[in-house]
């Protein structure tokens, strides 16, 4: 009998205590390849997939959202900006039908937006949220085919019978897994439990799990927030193959230079109003923008807008509000 | 002779009425404790009615054991001790329970603390009836207050028992000084701010801990009192007295809204004239008023789970 | 023979493990000595065995016969639990003289932990009925220290072995050709079951006709934990698991012909089959809860009335005299009706989980418990018979062949009560099939999802409020099966089976065996009902004890005995409720939009 040690904790990685460094490389290319064609959410249309038009939310006597109107196109990148409490968040709990407009309304591909959430993931719209909101007890692999719920066809008689056809979708269901795992390069912790994952990779197996919805319109809650420089860069990397995807995104963060440097268009909300709306590099030079954005001296805040450096508010004072 | 059928039976209406409020105000006492626990620690502490149970043995062993015969039939001496041991021995039950069962779980899921209630509250049960003498069967309970009655006389005449009339005043006193000591003390104050947020609390210096050991303590001595004043007037307890009568004060305290003191008598007060009424006038008559009390149980669950005095939605940080 | 393994931590006598806790300094005295200890403790440990127990004479009754308790009678052939005594001892020893086992100081403990525990149940009980402490020590001239010194022999034994410092399971790889690990898990599963039978019948029927059976009951128990929790230790356990888990369908359908072979073992009489029926009944009800409770996530505290609604169902349609509707079902046909109108049930009662979360559901449920039991109580509609509950309910049977019957197989005769065992072992296999499917499927994946964080699932994709009333719907369909077989096995049906306290024995045995695991449900229905069939002459203390362990296990075992591997986290981890609390919040009055 030959000797071959194997210990207790050689065989299953305990990211908690010996991994904490998340992934930093952009997904492979061929991963992405197999999975646009998979998802298959790219049309091709010119017309605006999303549209809101005059959001209005009000909340007793705060209004929250004020007549927000925004046009989303396939393969587009949109950034939403904005101090703490311009009721981002709000938006998108309105984009998402968790709240329901007080007025306005808003229109995925042509048809109202359901103002339920189960149902706004059926239509092709997927979010992740600012605090992670991950299945804890449920592993990577679990977690992602949480997401394949929507697209699964299974009833409870077929998931009684373990038939031919439930193990084939069952196979697909665990074969997309894997891809979208590799996708956002958390392979090495498939069966590992959500909880014990890093916290960069929580995040990026957030989105894993949104877009096993195969959704045509992504939402992301602050995907940096506490990540570092190189760890930001690989998110960046990420959204970008998620565009790559065919999946349009609207992305909200506070890290001005993340936005900036990602983002086709940019949109500042300011006390529940779209105060400016364009391109990365108009709403830099904007000077409403520095002003109401921070109420400080104009010149400073500009300068460090210009060369991208501010990182404006937190995300954990927000966090803590929901 | 149209009025001659009438009068006996609004007689009937009246007298079911004040049972109800009776009845109603004992289970107000019962569910003061309910809805400070479940206000303070979010616990449905299943064994509070367990603690309303030990309350009343504990009233009657002073009663049978402890005081010399003529100190107990003389109602002026014994009802004041026997409300304060029953009281006393309810609080000593609860606040050890705090702290041998439900303290080591303050973090835990919601679900262990639920169970271990549903422990301690069989436990509790179980261990008056192995090792109170007599237990096995219902024991009878002397009548503390003075014999008697008010009779109203209107049709067959609406009966009163002045032991009720006790009741129903004691409860309102009681949980009217809960009120003012948790709005005007600064213990009470101490209560609010845990219940609302433990972590800020304990950074504006309130110990966590001893607010809720107090909230338990003050739960329990309240359930004694109801313990003892519930044998008083019905004249015998059992141990399974707890179970029951403990899931209609939670019954009242969701209905009053949790967490809110006079939500609590006044959803006592509606139980307990649902359980009159029902028991009159309903098909099944007192076989099912048990049952039109659960039935309202859901309903308020379902379709008012704020209850009518409740805020409509609390949200914490 | 591809590989074995070799320990994490090789014995190094170099390195002494520092202790820390209470008794930190009796274990660093000892540390140096800790094989010696051991040795030491075995050898009092078989000492003590030998030696007489008791210093005055039992009273007859298969206590005394399997114990021995008389010395000089028969010196080396001890039996019972000074034979338990004899064999920990002796592995003990050995596993402590040979240093190259791996783990050797967490097997010896487990050892030692059993010959303590052991000797403490013989002493104590032979204390008690002897009248003092003379009865284990000297009296009227006779001496008898065996309890004593096998006490301290497992002392010992646990004092060295935790002084030499606790190694970490060792995880063995070995790869055996299939069919070698097939004889091998067929050669274990049959010793289970007759460890199984032994469990069963040791010391007899309880009650008054055996005084005895508790204590060698729980004896037998306590020496087999502390072989349990050697090989435990020793890595075994889970290498076999690993095993089985490898050969899957092969293990599951070994283990059931095992199980359909239980009376033709020691527990093969009328009696035991009848225990083992209800224990059935009782787990696979704890299965169908699992789905509610361990998988969905949502408390239900009035449970057992879908076992209630099933029995009175099929009772009804049994042709018992005292049934309303007079006719009579075949069985299979009874089952499904039974299944559907507890479904039916199930689905009222879980309709509130669309409005109402967390512990408010818990309350809406025991209502809806309460609700029945009143109902059922006052014989409503005639179909409960109230406080004379539905009697003579027929036998399940074929023509004049009934289920009740005892049968010849050849010259084999099988005891009554026997088909209805292999019944319920059927029931209960398919139950447990159910549930694995469901578990492993979109659906279960959807249940703990939305346990884990209903906005979150939501927000997935998935229809919260239909998936969870199908979580009650299937639950309740299961226990109503469970229901159909109840009612013809135990002839009558009567509300008082179906009372609050049922439901909360259900939800301790789904807790108790580990919540969202399938043989968690069984274990823990296996033991809260065989313990009390087992002590009875503590039948007095039972309810008192029960709700007394509830307290300890949600102290200090939350996630059971057969933890599953996502609840494990969530019931031991503070942290997770950071995460978890988002959902449920801490109010759970939230009315859904």
């Amino acid at each position: 009998m030959s000797e071959n040690p194997q210990t207790a904790d050689g065989a299953v990685p305990d990211p908690g205590a010996e991994v904490t460094e998340s992934v930093t490389e952009a997904p492979p290319e061929e991963v992405t390849a197999e999975l646009a064609d998979d998802m298959h959410v790219a049309t091709g249309t010119r017309e605006p997939i999303l549209v809101s038009s005059g959001v209005t939310m009000q909340f007793g006597g705060l209004r929250a959202l004020n007549d927000v109107n925004l046009s989303l196109h396939e393969g587009e990148i949109i950034g939403l900006i904005g101090p703490n409490g311009a009721g981002k968040t709000t938006f998108f709990n309105c984009l998402t039908g968790l709240y329901t407009p007080t007025s306005g309304q808003v229109v995925l591909r042509g048809k109202p937006m359901p103002q339920d959430p189960a149902r706004v993931t059926e239509a092709g719209v997927a979010r992740t949220f600012q605090n992670i909101r991950l299945f804890p007890s449920m592993t990577a692999t679990e977690n992602v085919l949480v997401g394949r719920h929507v697209r699964m066809k299974q009833g409870p008689l077929s998931s009684l019978l373990h038939g031919p056809r439930f193990r084939r979708s069952e196979a697909e269901a665990a074969e997309r897994a894997e891809k979208l795992l590799a996708f956002v390069g958390l392979t090495r912790f498939s069966e590992e439990l959500a909880r014990n994952l890093p916290y960069g990779d929580q995040r990026r197996l957030e989105i894993a799990r949104a877009l096993a919805t195969d959704p045509s319109v992504l939402l992301l809650d602050e995907p940096t927030a506490g990540m570092n420089a190189q760890e930001t860069e690989a998110t960046r990397q990420l959204i970008f193959a998620i565009r790559d995807l065919g999946v349009s995104v609207v992305v909200i963060e506070h890290d001005t230079k993340f936005i900036f440097t990602l983002c086709d268009r940019v949109l500042v909300l300011v006390q529940g109003e779209l105060l400016v709306e364009g391109s990365p590099d108009e709403v830099r030079g904007d000077p409403r923008v520095v002003e109401a954005y921070l109420g400080a001296p104009p010149e400073e805040v500009s300068a460090q807008l210009q060369t991208g450096g501010a990182t404006v508010g937190n995300g954990t004072a927000e966090g803590k509000s929901e | 002779m149209h009025a001659v059928e009438e009068t006996p039976r609004l007689s009937t209406f009246l007298s079911q009425i004040a049972n109800g409020l009776v009845l109603g105000s004992l289970i107000a006492l019962i569910a003061l404790g309910y809805t400070m626990v479940y206000g303070i620690i979010t616990l449905i502490n299943f064994a509070h009615g367990e603690i309303f149970m030990v309350g009343a043995y504990g009233g009657l062993a002073t009663l049978t054991y402890i005081l010399p015969t003529a100190i107990a039939t003389t109602w002026y001496f014994a009802l004041p001790i026997a409300l304060v041991a029953g009281a006393l021995v309810a609080m000593l039950i609860a606040v050890a329970m705090e702290r041998f069962a439900y303290r080591p779980l303050r973090n835990a899921p919601r679900l262990a603390p639920l169970i271990t209630a549903l422990g301690v509250s069989v436990a509790l049960q179980e261990a008056m009836r192995v090792f109170y003498p007599g237990a096995t069967a219902a024991l009878p309970f002397p009548n503390l207050f003075v014999e008697g009655a008010v009779v109203i006389p209107i049709g067959d005449g609406v009966v009163i028992r002045y032991v009720g009339i006790l009741l129903v005043v004691m409860s309102l006193v009681l949980a009217f000084g809960l009120e003012r000591f948790i709005e005007r003390t600064r213990l009470g104050r101490a209560m609010r701010a845990t219940s609302q947020d433990r972590d800020v609390a304990r950074l504006m210096g309130i110990d966590p801990d001893r607010v809720i050991v107090l909230t338990f303590a003050i739960g329990g001595a309240l359930a004694g009192v109801a313990g003892v004043l519930y044998g008083s007037y019905l004249n015998n307890i059992n141990i399974d007295m707890g179970f029951q009568n403990g899931i209609f004060a939670f019954t009242a305290a969701v209905l009053g809204g949790i967490g809110n003191i006079r939500g609590a008598v006044v959803g006592g007060l509606m139980i307990g004239l649902v359980k009159a009424l029902a028991g009159q006038y309903m098909p099944g008559g007192t076989a099912y008023d048990y049952v039109w009390i659960f039935v309202v149980l859901i309903a308020v669950l379902v379709f008012r789970p704020q209850g009518f005095f409740g805020e409509s939605e609390r949200v914490r940080a | 023979m591809t590989a074995t393994a070799t320990p994490r931590t090789p014995a190094t006598p170099a390195a002494m493990p520092r202790h820390t806790g209470r008794f930190a300094g009796l274990l660093d005295v000892a540390a140096p000595r800790s094989t010696v200890l051991m040795i030491v403790g075995g050898v009092l440990t078989l000492v003590g065995a030998y030696l007489p127990w008791a210093t005055f004479v039992l009273n007859e009754g298969p206590y005394p016969e399997k114990a021995t308790l008389n010395f000089f009678v028969a010196p080396f052939g001890v039996t019972g639990f000074r034979l338990h005594l004899v064999i920990l001892g002796l592995a003990a020893i050995v596993v402590a003289a040979l240093r190259r086992i791996p783990a050797r100081h967490r097997i010896v403990r487990g050892l030692g932990i059993g010959v303590t525990v052991v000797a403490l149940i013989n002493g104590l009980w032979i204390t008690v009925e002897g009248g003092g402490l003379g009865a284990i020590t000297a009296s009227e001239g006779s001496i008898a220290f065996g309890s004593i010194v096998a006490l301290v022999g497992g002392l010992v034994t646990v004092l060295g072995a935790s002084a030499g410092g606790l190694e970490r399971k060792p995880v063995w790889t070995w790869k055996l050709p299939w069919w070698v690990e097939w004889v091998l898990l067929v050669v274990l599963f049959v010793i289970v079951l007759l460890l199984v039978a032994a469990v069963l019948t040791s010391g007899g029927q309880g009650g008054v006709v055996n005084p005895y059976a508790g204590v060698v009951f729980l004896s037998l128990l306590a020496a087999l934990g502390g072989a349990f929790a050697a090989l435990n230790a020793s890595g075994l356990l889970t290498w076999v698991s690993v095993v089985s888990e490898r050969h899957r369908t092969f293990s599951v359908i070994v283990l059931l012909i095992v199980a359909l072979l239980l009376p033709l073992t020691s527990a093969g009489t009328e009696y035991w089959m009848t225990v083992a029926s209800n224990i059935g009944v009782y787990a696979a009800t704890a299965i169908g809860l699992n789905i509610v409770v361990g998988l969905a996530g949502l408390l239900d505290l009035g449970y057992v009335a879908f076992l209630g609604i099933g029995a009175f169902v099929a009772a009804n349609l049994s042709g018992a005299a005292a049934s309303q509707i007079g006719i009579h079902l075949p069985f299979v046909l009874v089952m499904i009706i039974s299944s559907v109108v507890a479904g039916m049930f199930g689905a009222i009662v879980g309709s509130p989980t669309l409005r109402v979360r967390g512990d408010y559901l818990a309350i809406v449920t025991l209502a809806f418990g309460e609700i029945f039991v009143r109902s059922a109580q006052n014989n409503i509609g005639g179909l409960t018979g109230g406080a004379n509950a539905i009697p003579n309910i027929p036998a399940v049977g074929v023509g004049d062949f009934k289920f009740s019957d005892s049968i010849m197989i050849g010259s084999l005769r099988l005891p009554s009560g026997v088909l209805y065992y292999f019944l319920i072992v059927l029931l209960v296999a398919g139950v447990m099939l159910v549930f694995a499917h469901l578990k492993y499927s979109r659906l279960g994946r959807a249940w703990i999802a939305i346990r884990e964080d209903e906005d979150a699932a939501r927000a997935m994709g998935i229809r919260t409020g239909p998936i969870k009333i199908l979580a009650f719907l299937i639950g309740a369909m299961l226990a109503g099966l469970a229901g159909a077989f109840f009612a013809h096995k135990t002839a009558v049906v009567a509300y008082d089976s179906f009372r609050f306290l049922e439901s909360v024995t259900l939800l301790a045995a789904v807790i108790l065996g580990g919540m969202g695991t399938i043989p968690g449900a069984v274990l823990g229905a296996s033991i809260l009902f065989v313990l009390p069939e087992k002590l009875r002459e503590f039948s007095d203390y039972r309810l008192l004890l029960f709700g007394l362990a509830l307290v300890l296990i949600m102290r200090f075992r939350p996630q059971g005995i057969v933890p599953d591997r996502h609840r494990k986290a969530e019931l031991t981890d503070p942290d997770v409720e950071d995460v978890a609390k988002e959902g449920p919040g801490p109010l759970p009055t939230r009315v859904e939009p």
